[in-house]
């Protein structure tokens, strides 16, 4: 078999959902800074269903993507091998944590990526929440189109960062 | 928080309220996200781990999703048919916001 199933999970879970919430939050950012929506003919804004309808996307691919991680990609990783084990490469926390060159990716980046992006998945639902709940002024109220690009922005940047620390880890001790 | 409220309109869903308390609460639930985690690293308190292969992440993790649902729902209950200032909840938002992830960053649990 060319990908063991712990190593499909890890795909879906890096590659597939967050790869889709980083789409989902830049589609949605682009939408708050480039859209300038006028109302038709029923008094919708032109483009206001797309940016609810991308919002929540990227809101239920974040929480698909931390869910996956804390219950199927985690308990793999941090399993502890048994006494006496030599080769450590069915054990990513304790390959990683064995090289003092690689302590870090468990020290500083899986302990980010066990919580940092809960936030993420908090905030982009709110926005969610709010685009639905006021599709007709979420694109033209400046306040709220000014917070809901804040905290788009926000989960961006912190779905971008634990992206990132995910490869460095996978590349290191990946998860096959 | 009752001192953002500005004003109370009957008809639902015309007010800002419900959107607001969606904001606050995130933020709410972010800084219970840091607060368990600060909590746990410091030896005060360790959520228990709900699915034992994952550890306590799974403790933490949930309890500040249900802080998060529990402060949502109760702001939405208070505000929904409210006009809401929103200016000081954005600020609380970004600060509480700021902080839990401040408070989720490993250097930081050294200095406990």
């Amino acid at each position: 078999m060319l990908f063991s199933e712990r190593s499909i999970w890890t795909m879906v879970h890096g590659i597939g959902l967050g790869g889709a919430a980083l789409l989902g939050l830049a589609a949605a950012l682009f939408y708050l800074y480039a859209a300038r929506p006028v109302p038709d003919a029923t008094g919708d804004e032109t483009g206001s269903r797309a940016y609810a309808m991308v919002t929540v996307f990227s809101a239920v691919m974040l929480w698909l993507t931390v869910i996956i991680g804390t219950y199927i990609i985690f308990p793999p990783y941090r399993a502890t091998p048994p006494p006496g084990t030599t080769d450590l490469s069915q054990f990513p926390r304790a390959l990683v944590l064995a090289n003092p060159s690689t302590a870090w990716l468990h020290a500083f980046a899986m302990e980010i990526k066990e919580h940092m992006p809960w936030i993420a998945s908090m905030l982009t639902t709110a926005v969610a929440f709010v685009a639905v709940r006021y599709r007709r002024t979420a694109l033209t109220n400046p306040a709220m189109r000014r917070m809901a690009f804040t905290l788009l922005a926000v989960s961006f940047g912190v779905v971008a960062f634990v992206s990132l620390l995910g490869v460095f880890v996978n590349k290191v001790a990946p998860l096959d | 928080m009752a001192t953002l409220a500005r004003s109370q309109s009957p008809a639902l869903g015309a007010t800002n309220g419900a959107g607001m308390a969606a904001v606050l609460g995130a933020g709410i639930g972010s800084s219970a996200m840091a607060a368990f985690v600060l909590l746990n690293e410091a030896g005060l308190f360790a959520a228990p781990a709900l699915y034992g292969a994952a550890g306590g992440v799974t403790g933490r993790t949930t309890f500040a999703t249900i802080v998060w649902l529990l402060a949502w729902g109760a702001l939405h209950a208070r505000w929904r048919s409210r006009e809401v200032a929103s200016g000081p909840v954005f600020t609380w938002t970004v600060v509480l916001v700021a902080l839990a992830i401040i408070a989720t960053l490993p250097p930081v649990w050294g200095v406990l």
